[in-house]
């Protein structure tokens, strides 16, 4: 009974939420446009986890919700397994997934725009925009994680670790006890 | 036969509760319901080590009243689903095929983009298909 979409149209779609969002909407304000985008993420990981928890047992303790999060969770949405998983065993999990579906047509282009800026500080801003970019694209995905482990009974908060971008994302869960 | 189903949240909070009889006992049955929320959450609390039952999603029969039996799910979001019959002889495999759809159904309902997390469930499609799942719960156990 399921209907299916291309994954291009889905690739498209966040894309363009991204843009549309940091453009159109909330040109001024980034920050508001990053809780926006998550929140959109929180709702559909809290919808997607009722979805894919539907045949299994309950899970007894965190470090389980978790692994159903790496496994289960990622395979039905990206195809693919989280490929790393690290604790620090006091509620803090690294995520990390080292061909993030969403990143892997990303290019990042030196803007013409930056001509009239000297050479040194070209080259730093071109780096941190890349990285603030890419980073824009990976508030949906935390809002995902996010809402589905808050509807598993487990409340926390999910960033990013940017320093791999965008060769893989690692996605920083700290649980809130 | 089925008397009454209730969907209630992670935090005791009614999603959703419809009953099948046109007798004027609502409120009977929305006690019922509410009386099994406690049983529900004894059993979570003091799983029965003895058995495989630990984490199970099925939770079997809550209690029997004196013309009802009472039968509890549990999903791995929290939300409870309760559903009272007055089937004198019921099959436990019955219960389990009639929750696996009604939690099928749930799922559907919640996916859409216009229900609010927490609040009753108000889809009509919902309530069309859970009548169907009702009505073909009493046809097979009559087989």
């Amino acid at each position: 009974m399921g209907r299916e979409v291309s994954e291009s149209c889905v690739d498209n779609l966040m894309i363009e939420m991204v843009s549309a969002y940091c453009n159109r909407f909330y040109s001024t304000k980034p920050e508001l446009a990053a809780r926006r985008i998550e929140a959109i993420g929180y709702q559909v990981g809290h919808q997607l986890s009722e979805r894919y928890t539907m045949e299994r047992p309950r899970f007894s303790d965190h470090l389980e919700a978790i692994k159903f999060i790496c496994k289960d969770f990622w395979a039905e949405l990206f195809k693919k397994q989280i490929d790393n998983l690290k604790t620090n065993h006091r509620g803090t999990f690294v995520l990390q997934d080292n061909r993030f579906q969403w990143l892997t047509r990303m290019s990042i282009d030196p803007s013409p725009a930056n001509a009239d800026l000297s050479q040194d500080s070209s080259g730093e801003t071109a780096e941190n925009r890349a990285v603030q970019i890419t980073s824009m694209h990976l508030y949906f995905p935390c809002g995902i994680i996010r809402g589905a482990l808050s509807n598993l009974g487990i409340p926390c908060a999910v960033s990013v670790d940017t320093s791999n971008l965008p060769a893989s994302g690692s996605f920083v869960v700290r649980i809130k006890a | 036969m089925i008397v009454c189903i209730a969907v209630v949240g992670h935090q005791n909070n009614p999603l959703y509760l419809q009953s099948f009889t046109e007798a004027d006992d609502a409120l009977k049955l929305h006690h019922i319901v509410h009386c099994s929320l406690d049983v529900i959450d004894e059993r979570v609390n003091n799983p029965k080590k003895t058995g495989s039952t630990l984490n199970e999603t099925y939770l079997g029969l809550l209690y029997p009243t004196e013309n009802y039996k009472v039968y509890g799910y549990l999903t791995n979001t929290k939300v409870k689903f309760i559903l009272v019959t007055t089937h004198l002889d019921v099959r436990d495999a019955d219960v389990r095929n009639f929750f696996r759809r009604f939690h099928s159904a749930y799922v559907d309902a919640v996916s859409n983009p216009f229900h609010v997390p927490g609040k009753k469930i108000t889809s009509q499609t919902f309530a069309e298909r859970v009548s169907t799942i009702v009505k073909s719960f009493g046809l097979s156990s009559a087989v």
